[in-house]
């Protein structure tokens, strides 16, 4: 990937033009100077794209040759692929987060949920079925909740279950395992339990000095447009996000490329062993919560237990997820609060599938 | 990250979505199809932002903030601690995005191909019971299948509805050990993190090179004992002919052509 870094360095944009500052421009003036100003910008913004393009195509034989290697451009297909799947959820994710910090007032939050954090952390987690879309989305959404004066309790909670327990993702499951429908069952019920058990777990023994609270635009202030405060906040989010969506891509792909899955069918035959087995898979893998599914139904050979433990500790572990926590939350928390949701996944599954297949 | 460099970075990536997505279909070789109007609009929305935010903050020169801005200005060029969470700039870690930004907009990866397919055996699809699971083939001509009908049935049909039937596949070409070379296909469920393997042996013809595009026509080559792992799927072939490779290369269905 280093070529690519080289081809953003010619920037036209360097930070040194930062230093001198233009003049002030009139805030004011119509929706027609306004659209004409965002043309010109765009115009402007349009330059460098067209002299990386040239640069691109002159370049791009020796740079391509460069790549050539097989194993790498396995890496570089997997490593996009991550990301630009990624990139809708993770935006729809912060689109949604941003209007909770600009448009909701904090007290529909402290209306909704029950005061009391340990029935909070309940209905935080069914309420997590209403966000469709995948893991990437619900971290900065569950950021913003915090920052809105949700317990943390509650709101990592959601997080959990957000993307393992929504209508796209079950009807998927339902697509994935034809003519078994206890799986659907399975995981929702398995999904739910683990997330409320986290949510209690937090109560319990969580710390404060753990978490850092989510930074960032704080809700509405008083005299500031509320559109501009959205704009700013989700610019901030998704970049931050983004960048770190982009870390764990780059380890997925690299687990991906680098361990033949063959490997992993060697435990299949131990149910003791595929079930922590095919968690460790769900980690590494970062596969798109709604996509495990269909990976679930292909690991043949596995236990319908080990599979269950696979759809469930995928959408609330993965490398890309811990990534992700750890730009929104800190290192000191996602590492901590992704290995016990690792446990108590894994636990959760082998007693939901113990019980329901 | 300077206010300016977010503006270039949401136009690129903006730019970039809509390239592989509107303009092109490089997002077949990265995802699955059904997450087209997702992409585009991502693309729009980005793009929309890139250009208020232009608007609104000055580019390519930063505008001097007013008081309100309530500390979104970068003069100081913090970010020490760690991960450059430093909301007084945009966060340093948004610059990796400009990796896949860059890169889909101006050396888009190839889709994968041989050498994912040479690493990971391939498992056919058990079916789950019953008896009309593969319904018998048309008599007359050549058949074409879908790699992934054709394993199922080498593998599991116990009643050999394969049995006397012309088939033509249609995959790249997969080197083996020892000369021998597959004919696969890689069929992705989201995105090509998830990509699985579907190869047929090609028995009676030599190999063509490594990602060619081919379809082979032959006879099934029973192997093992059908109904068991011990099974799998290979081809006597007759023919074997190089073609262009095609638009979505994991969708492994049969191409709806008329006649034949």
């Amino acid at each position: 990937m280093d070529s690519d870094v080289d081809v953003a360095s010619p920037l036209p944009e360097s930070p040194a033009h930062d230093r001198t500052p233009s003049a002030t421009r009139p805030d004011g003036g119509g929706g027609l100077r306004a659209a004409a100003r965002v043309t010109s910008h765009a115009l402007i913004a349009g330059l460098p794209v067209a002299v990386l393009g040239v640069a691109a195509i002159v370049l791009g034989p020796e740079i391509s040759a460069g790549l050539d290697n097989r194993a790498v451009a396995a890496w570089r297909t997997v490593f996009t692929a991550i990301v630009i799947q990624g990139v809708p959820f993770l935006l729809l994710g912060t689109v949604v987060s941003a209007a909770i910090s600009a448009f909701v007032p904090a007290w529909v939050f402290t209306r909704v949920l029950p005061r009391n954090p340990a029935l909070a952390v309940p209905v935080a987690g069914v309420a997590g079925a209403v966000l469709p879309g995948c893991e990437c989305a619900s971290v900065p959404v569950a950021g913003s909740l915090m920052r809105r004066g949700v317990t943390p309790a509650a709101a990592l909670a959601f997080l959990l279950s957000a993307p393992a327990i929504n209508p796209i993702v079950l009807m998927a499951t339902y697509v994935a395992f034809p003519g078994n429908p206890w799986m659907v069952t399975a995981r929702l019920v398995a999904s739910l339990l683990t997330s409320v058990v986290m949510g209690w777990l937090w109560i319990r023994l969580g710390r404060e000095e753990w978490l850092r609270t989510p930074e960032g635009p704080t809700g509405h202030t008083a005299g500031a447009s509320r559109a501009e405060e959205f704009r700013v906040s989700l610019q901030h989010d998704f970049l931050h996000a983004g960048g770190f969506l982009v870390v764990g891509a780059a380890a997925a792909a690299t687990f991906n490329v680098a361990v033949p899955h063959f490997v992993l069918r060697l435990f299949s035959d131990s149910p003791w062993l595929s079930l922590p087995m095919l968690g460790l898979l769900a980690v590494v893998l970062a596969v798109c919560s709604e996509a495990d599914a269909f990976v679930a139904a292909s690991l043949t050979g596995f236990s319908p237990s080990a599979r269950l433990a696979f759809m469930v500790v995928g959408p609330m572990v993965d490398l890309k997820l811990i990534a992700l926590q750890s730009g929104t939350f800190g290192r000191a928390f996602a590492l901590r609060f992704s290995s016990a949701t690792w446990v108590v996944a894994v636990l959760c599954s082998a007693l939901v599938g113990w019980w329901l297949l | 990250m300077k206010r300016n460099i977010q503006v270039l970075l949401l136009l690129f990536t903006g730019v970039g979505l809509l390239h592989i997505s509107l303009l092109t279909d490089l997002y077949l070789r990265y995802v699955r199809p059904g997450l087209r109007p997702a992409l585009i609009a991502s693309g729009v929305l980005l793009i929309v932002l890139g250009a208020v935010s232009a608007a609104r903050d000055g580019f390519p020169f930063n505008r001097p903030r007013t008081d309100h801005d309530h500390g979104h200005d970068g003069h100081q060029d913090g970010g020490h601690q760690g991960h450059g969470h430093d909301h007084s700039q945009g966060p340093r870690i948004a610059w990796l995005l400009y990796v896949p930004a860059l890169t889909i907009l101006f050396l888009a990866p190839p889709a994968l191909g041989s050498y994912t397919a040479a690493r990971d055996e391939a498992k056919a699809k058990a079916p789950t019971a019953g008896d009309s699971l593969f319904p018998a083939l048309p008599r007359n001509g050549i058949v074409e299948m879908s790699l992934n009908d054709f394993s199922s049935r080498a593998v599991w049909d116990t009643d050999g509805t394969l049995r006397g039937h012309t088939v033509r596949l249609t995959g790249f070409v997969t080197p083996g050990h020892h000369g021998t070379w597959y004919v696969s296909r890689l069929a992705i469920s989201c995105c090509a993190a998830d990509a699985t393997v579907r190869k047929v042996r090609v028995h009676g013809a030599t190999a063509p090179p490594a990602d060619a595009w081919v379809t082979v026509t032959g006879t099934w080559h029973p192997t093992g004992k059908v109904g068991t792992d011990d099974a799998s799927p290979a081809l006597d072939a007759t023919a074997v002919k190089r073609v262009p490779a095609p638009k979505d290369p994991y969708n492994d269905a049969v191409p709806t052509r008329p006649g034949r």
